[in-house]
């Protein structure tokens, strides 16, 4: 039933295109998809194994600023008279390029989390994130600053010298970025339910005793790490090659508070809690942009956060599910913990 | 698995409110603008805007444009470039507006510029004064603002007047404080002037204590500074407080000089702005007559004074807009873009009319417009005596 | 020579503010195991009550000053009893995320009520600076220092002389035996978290003045917090002020000789050399609080 359900719903969004032409939603559609794939690899660090990475928006940057540098690309005068020239490769080279340079960074980020826990981490890696940003914004050689790198290829996939095919149109963005999604979707449900999902929710309901079970707590932390950095590096690669501009602002921290709020209100540990959340909280703002301010959409999202925090604090979805349980009478698969 | 089915629900209902809010359009001539009202130059983009209603209220009282209401579709950039380009994508696509003015600022207005070819849609640049802007070939763009050239050519002579012997440069970290600092390098360099340090500073960056140190330590008797008014503040305060002797130059015409009195007091006094309108001397403009209409309507709305000094530009810009609809006698981009070529309007700056830039075939339309040098001396604004 | 000494100057005046800004969070911190976020919008308040009493109801501005800080005291008392004392057992994730939000409900509600133009407030002190030698001295700023040094001071005070200053000391060193021995650790949260805030409010309110007041001027501010509480380490007060100073004097001579651009990078890059080789703080053998 779940099943059929589920392909209904996947059905649905792949047959979207042909029953809502409308280019400026297909639009909010992509964005709120690239937000998702984010919110999604957020989730596995912050849901998952429970570390409170504060500076994921500097994967999305990292993926996107890469790949967009490298398929235009570059020359950087590398001191000494000497300059390290970089030709612009194809699209979908630098795309991989882009993931790989963000899953580099996550693994960093891993192996800081072994020596700094809680509070100081999330404090390392807002820094971490901030200073990506400043980089970026004064780096001009290679970045533009804040003159922004204009013009990036759109996405496209091709066979060197053999054939080519741009997706120049919205319909195009939107199936790649629906595929993405999937794909990230699967991935991370995957490695949830596989040993080393099953060490990270160890992890990150008990360490000590998860490390004294055995459990190489560092390389699980490093495993989750990577992957949540490289899904966070495809979205900001996809977010590059569909807006086609990016500029240092990419990097800042409302956008990390964004993707906290899609994960939190969605349900932080779940697998659809961050596709509910980024959806609402994609969605509802195009829709409130003729009834309310900015600033004021704003406030009540803040106020929503505080309220699901004190009265759904597992999020949107695992209330809706336990909702949804008493109501059809049937006992949740799962006996879940009370809430705090 | 149950909860798939409350994905369901919930995604399913979002779309539906995605899609009620699409719907929706009224029989109005559009105009998009686009600028920013928040963010680092957020109070040049609301003067602009400002300037821009004036137009557009003045445009319906008189019987609207093609027997329709004319409609501004103002959204915020959010003083980024990337906002920029989101913001010109919902005008066109969303609001299906036929032609648009904005972005403001250079960088904003490069990013722009894409979207336009994209879409096939025409832009009236009112402030942004980067040269690139109308040689990349993009025919799409209709710029009544002068170029930073345009304004190095016009300052040339007073160069001489002042007397200047060496100066610095301390410009916003942009297209346009970058551009303005290397056209003006150019044409002093010409000269035979020397040019000393040139700083740059971030856009939102508050504390330039280590770059004016740097400027108080070169000896030049004259600084050209170039960024947004709220910068300007900022840099004149600290610029006194650091002892700094040098007169100081702004240029861009982003100066709002009232609000430069207002705010940074007795530092402000000594220090000289090119503008392109001078509401302190209305009658002094080429249409005098307009131009006061402009300054009257504008403080009868209350309006701050400072303002008049940008407020114009989204006026001058609306007109050429409006004047390029009558034209054309329809509000298709495409039609409009043709007309502009022909408009002769009589702005608040001057005679607005476009001459063609950039490479042949692709050429974009250039406006020469007039310009003003202001000096602020005990808290007052006068016209300097050179 | 004459520039070093501008920067040196400079340097200690900024490291003043900088200081109050982080012995309010390290207190926070420290105590009460929280992490602020909303400790930037607390500065951003105290820079707006000076534009609301100093510029639109054109109060004294000494008073107005006063007015600030106070009320950034009576901010952060009901920040913390409306939203953290009801959170007091949950985990610090959980606590984390209403700082969260928090955050975006203050600082959006400052940009709704005073829109995103930059404000300025004029003082009464003279623009002609003090100058010595080939040093020059705003008026402003020096009142700036000397008052962020008066505060400083005076907290130091507050701790280590009233009851409920030892009591936040106790609460800091062991908060059950505090408990067991009678203090009341609601209000010492209460007062911990009202007096961080206050000094967060007191250092806005100073520096509006000096520069602009925007309404996202916290988050950088915020951050810096962060940098010099990692620098003087969790709850130490003498680290705080002291981290204050050396993160003014990085920023301000890097700036000045290294590059003007990456001066707020300094800071962050300070963070994480320090986590990485003295995660307990560059002052972890002085006093823990006071």
């Amino acid at each position: 039933m779940s099943r059929a359900l589920g392909l209904a719903w996947l059905a649905l969004l792949v047959t979207l295109p042909a029953w809502m032409d409308d280019p400026y939603c297909l639009h909010v559609l992509i964005v709120t998809g690239i937000f998702v794939i984010a919110a999604m690899s957020l989730n596995l660090l912050l849901g998952y194994t429970g570390q409170l990475s504060l500076g994921h928006v500097a994967f999305f940057g990292i993926g996107a600023y890469t790949s967009a540098l490298l398929s235009l690309g570059f020359d950087l005068d590398v001191g000494g008279g000497r300059t390290l020239l970089v030709g612009p490769h194809p699209v979908w080279l630098a795309m991989l390029g882009g993931v790989a340079v963000a899953g580099l960074f996550g693994w960093v980020i891993g192996r800081l989390s072994f020596k700094v826990r809680g509070a100081y981490f999330v404090i390392v890696t807002i820094s971490f994130a901030e200073v990506v940003r400043l980089v970026a914004l004064n780096w001009i050689d290679l970045t533009q600053g804040p003159m922004a790198l204009n013009a990036i290829p759109p996405l496209s996939v091709s066979i060197p010298g053999l054939w080519e095919l741009t997706f120049y149109k919205k319909v195009p963005n939107y199936y790649v970025v629906l595929a993405v999604a999937a794909f990230s979707y699967l991935i991370i449900r995957r490695l949830v339910r596989s040993r080393a999902g099953r060490a990270m929710v160890a992890l990150k309901e008990n360490e000590p005793l998860a490390a004294s079970v055995g459990i190489d707590v560092t390389h699980y932390l490093v495993v989750a790490a990577v992957v949540s950095a490289a899904m966070a590096g495809a979205a900001g690669v996809l977010y590059a090659h569909y807006v086609r501009i990016i500029d240092p602002d990419v990097f800042l921290f409302i956008y990390t508070v964004t993707m906290v709020i899609m994960v939190i209100t969605g349900g932080k540990g779940t697998l659809a809690g961050p596709v509910v959340g980024g959806l609402v909280f994609g969605i509802v703002p195009e829709v409130l942009r003729e009834l309310a301010a900015p600033e004021v959409q704003w406030i009540v999202y803040g106020a929503l956060m505080i309220l699901i925090v004190f009265f759904l604090p597992r999020g949107i979805v695992p209330a809706v599910t336990g909702l949804w349980a008493r109501i059809t009478a049937r006992p949740p698969l799962v006996e879940r913990r009370p809430a705090e | 698995m149950k909860r798939i089915s409350a994905t369901s629900t919930l995604g399913l209902a979002a779309l539906a409110l995605a899609w009620a809010g699409a719907a929706g359009a009224a029989e109005t001539i559009k105009i998009g603008v686009n600028e920013p009202l928040t963010g680092a130059v957020a109070a040049s983009g609301n003067y602009v805007t400002d300037g821009a209603r004036i137009a557009a209220d003045e445009i319906n009282a008189k019987g609207g444009l093609l027997g329709k209401k004319v409609e501004l579709v103002i959204d915020d950039n959010k003083s980024n470039p990337t906002e920029a380009v989101a913001v010109a994508e919902k005008l066109i696509v969303r609001d299906k507006v036929p032609v648009m003015m904005g972005a403001w600022s250079s960088t904003y207005t490069l990013a722009v510029m894409p979207k336009l070819m994209e879409y096939g849609v025409p832009m009236v640049v009112e402030t942004s004064s980067s040269g690139k802007i109308t040689v990349s070939g993009n025919p799409w763009i209709f710029r009544i603002s002068p170029t930073s050239e345009m304004e190095a050519r016009a300052f040339s002579g007073l160069a001489d007047k002042f007397g200047i012997k060496k100066a610095d440069f301390l410009v916003v970290n942009n297209d346009w404080g970058r551009g303005a600092g290397a056209a003006f390098a150019k044409m002093l360099k010409g000269k035979g002037i020397a040019v000393g340090v040139t700083e740059t500073m971030d856009a939102g960056a508050q504390d330039l204590s280590a770059q004016l140190a740097k400027i108080k330590a070169s000896g030049a008797d004259t600084v050209f500074l170039t960024t947004g008014v709220e910068q300007i503040t900022l840099v004149l305060k600290q610029a006194k407080a650091l002892g700094i002797k040098a007169r100081i130059i702004t240029t861009g015409g982003s100066s709002a000089p009232n609000q430069l009195i207002a705010q940074a007091g007795s530092a402000a006094n000594g220090s000289y702005h090119i503008l392109f309108f001078a509401p302190w001397f209305p009658q002094s403009a080429p249409n005098p007559g307009v131009a006061q209409h402009f300054v009257d309507e504008w403080n009868k709305r209350g309006l701050n004074f400072a303002g008049l000094t940008e407020g114009f530009r989204g006026y001058d810009g609306i007109m050429t807009i409006a004047a390029g609809i009558r034209a054309a006698g329809k509000a298709e981009p495409d039609a409009i873009r043709k007309a502009l070529w022909g408009v002769h309007v009589k702005g608040v700056n001057g005679n607005i009319s476009f001459i063609k830039q950039g490479p042949a075939g692709k050429e974009s339309g250039q406006n020469v417009p007039n310009v003003y040098v202001v000096e602020i001396k005990g808290g007052k604004v006068i016209l300097p005596k050179l | 020579m004459g520039e070093l000494l501008q920067h040196v100057v400079n340097a200690l005046i900024l490291g003043g503010t900088y200081a109050l800004l982080g012995i309010g969070l390290t207190l926070i911190f420290g105590i009460m195991g929280v992490v602020n976020f909303t400790h930037g919008e607390l500065y951003t308040f105290g820079a707006y009550m000076m534009v609301l009493f100093a510029m639109v109801l054109g109060v004294n501005f000494f008073v107005a000053l006063g007015l600030a800080i106070v009320l950034g005291v009576a901010m952060g008392a009901a920040v913390e009893i409306a939203l953290l004392r009801p959170m007091r057992g949950a985990d610090i994730d959980t606590t984390m995320l209403v700082m969260i939000g928090a955050w975006i409900i203050m600082q959006n509600s400052e940009q709704w009520v005073w829109s995103g133009v930059a404000k300025s407030v004029s003082s009464p002190f003279p623009d002609e600076p003090l100058v010595i030698g080939p040093v020059s001295l705003s008026w402003l700023r020096l009142f700036v220092m000397g008052a962020a040094i008066a505060l400083i001071v005076g907290a130091h005070l507050f701790i280590h002389r009233s009851r409920l200053g030892k009591a936040m000391r106790a609460t800091f060193q062991d908060r059950d035996t505090a408990a067991l021995m009678g203090v009341d650790i609601d209000a010492v949260h209460t007062a911990t978290f009202a007096l961080g805030s206050g000094l967060a409010a007191a250092a806005g309110a100073l520096l509006g003045p000096v520069f602009v007041v925007t309404p996202t001027m916290g988050n950088l501010a915020a951050l810096k917090a962060f940098a010099i509480v990692i620098l003087g380490g969790l709850g130490n007060f003498t680290g705080a002020a002291l981290g204050g100073f050396i993160l003014a004097f990085v920023e301000e001579l890097g700036a000045g000789y290294i590059s003007s651009g990456y001066r707020d990078t300094m800071g962050f890059m300070l963070i994480i050399l320090v986590l990485l080789f003295k995660p307990t703080g560059l002052f972890a053998r002085a006093e823990r609080i006071g």
